[in-house]
């Protein structure tokens, strides 16, 4: 294994585990895992019946029971599981939403 | 003490008038009290005749940048149960004091356990039970594990292990634990009638499964208990009519389906054509034909005649709970404000604020008298 170099994150995993049990959780060619929810749900721009009605009034009104839940992962972080500090110290959405920042793959 | 025999009769008679007007006395000092939480992990108390927050406790060893979810009460008033700490913890609050009385961790080692809001306490409030989803974090891998239901005892303290786990499909927003006890009600695609020893499915009402001529799948999202006082589950849902054209105002329609927790007896409504979101619902405790739903708006039907009347709101509420007599609404969740209206006329009677303005998002609004 000394010539051989890792390439790719998985590879790395394999290098880095503390012994074989460790290499036997690594599992190979498996998918990135994206988002947190099992829910296929558009409505962030548009309510069920394509007007705007019927979304949360204000928007920032469901900011937080849209990442909470990590219901939107792709519109709002996912605050459940990879950015669990993302509004930390920003307890009101609608007084303070301009203080929430963006998130980036980590 | 040797007490004459003709005495005792009147001393009984008098002790037993003294305990009944104590105890009338005491029931009519009582209140209604409405138990919500807000950020940054805050367990808040309302008097709800005096309309202000009496009891505002952190909720210890948890998240301040997530926001609590589901809320039980114990029987006898005391201890609130709220799921937080990225909805991987339930902590047991004493809702006087505050302390920490019972702490149970959702997830451990490797594997990460998740509530949904599926959660409620037995009858007599000895057990919790609680629907966990749960995933294996590997180096380079989530490997998902069955859910199940996990029953902690009451009494475990804050070192709580579960004294059992159920088998229990995915997909689970609410736990109802039946007034016999002998019946754990778990509602997701379907609401499941299982035994609470077990877990064996003792039987089901059919949702997702539920066939009508001229009608397809109905669709609901409810993970907000919220039927403490009537006793009955209430959920809205929409509904495609399959002998309508598309195009048509009839072609979806919306409802309320209701159980009866004590009876085991499912009601429907198709009220009205879809016209606006519907997200929680509740059944007043003393008419029980009344149901009233919140979202954008506040909404009372009559699940008689199906008729009923609306009100728009300041902006998007939640859930939904009342008073116990029946004349007051209490709506709450997304935003920092519960607010009150009169369950007759629909007007506004006024609000409280959370301290802080602090969003309740997704928490629950339960309803405790004392």
């Amino acid at each position: 294994m000394n010539r051989l170099k890792p390439l790719n994150k998985k590879a790395h995993q394999i290098d880095q585990a503390p012994d074989d049990d460790g290499v036997e959780k690594v599992v190979a060619m498996s998918a990135s895992v994206v988002g947190c929810t099992t829910t296929f749900d558009p409505g962030w721009e548009l309510d069920a019946f394509g007007g705007v009605a019927g979304l949360c009034q204000p928007m920032e009104a469901d900011l937080y029971g849209c990442s909470d839940p990590c219901w939107w992962p792709a519109q709002v972080p996912d605050s459940m599981n990879s950015h669990r500090s993302w509004s930390e110290g920003v307890d009101s959405a609608t007084l303070d939403w301009t203080k929430l920042q963006s998130v980036f793959p980590k | 003490m040797k007490i004459p025999r003709s005495t005792f009769p009147r001393r009984a008679l008098q002790a037993g008038v003294a305990a009944l007007l104590a105890s009338l006395a005491a029931a009519a000092a009582a209140k209604d009290y409405i138990v919500t939480a807000c950020r940054p992990g805050t367990l808040v108390v309302i008097d709800a005749q005096e309309r202000k927050v009496v009891h505002a406790h952190p909720l210890p060893n948890g998240s301040k940048g997530h926001g609590p979810g589901a809320i039980v009460i114990s029987p006898d008033g005391k201890v609130a149960y709220v799921l937080h700490n990225h909805w991987e913890t339930v902590s047991g609050i004493d809702i006087d004091s505050g302390q920490e009385v019972f702490r149970a961790e959702l997830s451990a080692g490797s594997v990460r356990g998740k509530s949904f809001n599926g959660m409620d306490l037995s009858p007599d409030g000895k057990e919790l039970a609680v629907y966990v989803v749960r995933n294996e974090l590997l180096p380079g891998e989530y490997q998902p594990r069955d859910p199940h239901i996990a029953v902690f005892d009451t009494a475990a303290g804050v070192k709580a292990e579960p004294v059992r786990t159920l088998p229990a499909p995915r997909r689970v927003g609410n736990l109802l634990w039946a007034p016999s006890g002998k019946t754990l009600y778990a509602f997701g695609w379907e609401m499941l009638k299982l035994d609470p020893q077990t877990g064996a499915v003792q039987g089901m009402h059919p949702f997702r499964s539920w066939k009508r001529t001229g009608f397809g799948q109905a669709d609901t999202l409810n993970f907000w208990p919220q039927h403490e006082q009537s006793g009955v589950f209430v959920s809205p849902y929409f509904v495609p009519r399959t002998d309508r054209k598309p195009d048509s105002p009839e072609a979806m329609k919306a409802g309320l389906w209701t159980l009866d927790l004590k009876t085991d007896k499912v009601a429907f409504k198709e009220f009205e054509n879809a016209s606006v979101v519907l997200f929680s619902s509740v059944v007043n405790p003393m008419k029980q034909h009344e149901v009233f739903t919140v979202f954008n708006q506040l909404t009372r039907t009559d699940m008689r005649s199906g008729k009923s009347e609306r009100v728009d709101l300041d902006h998007s509420f939640y859930s939904v709970n009342m008073s116990s007599d029946g004349r007051e609404v209490y709506i709450g969740g997304a935003q920092g404000e519960v607010a009150f209206y009169d369950a007759q006329s629909l007007k506004k009677l006024g609000a409280v604020q959370m301290p802080g303005g602090a969003d309740q998002s997704a928490s629950s609004l339960r309803v405790v008298r004392r």
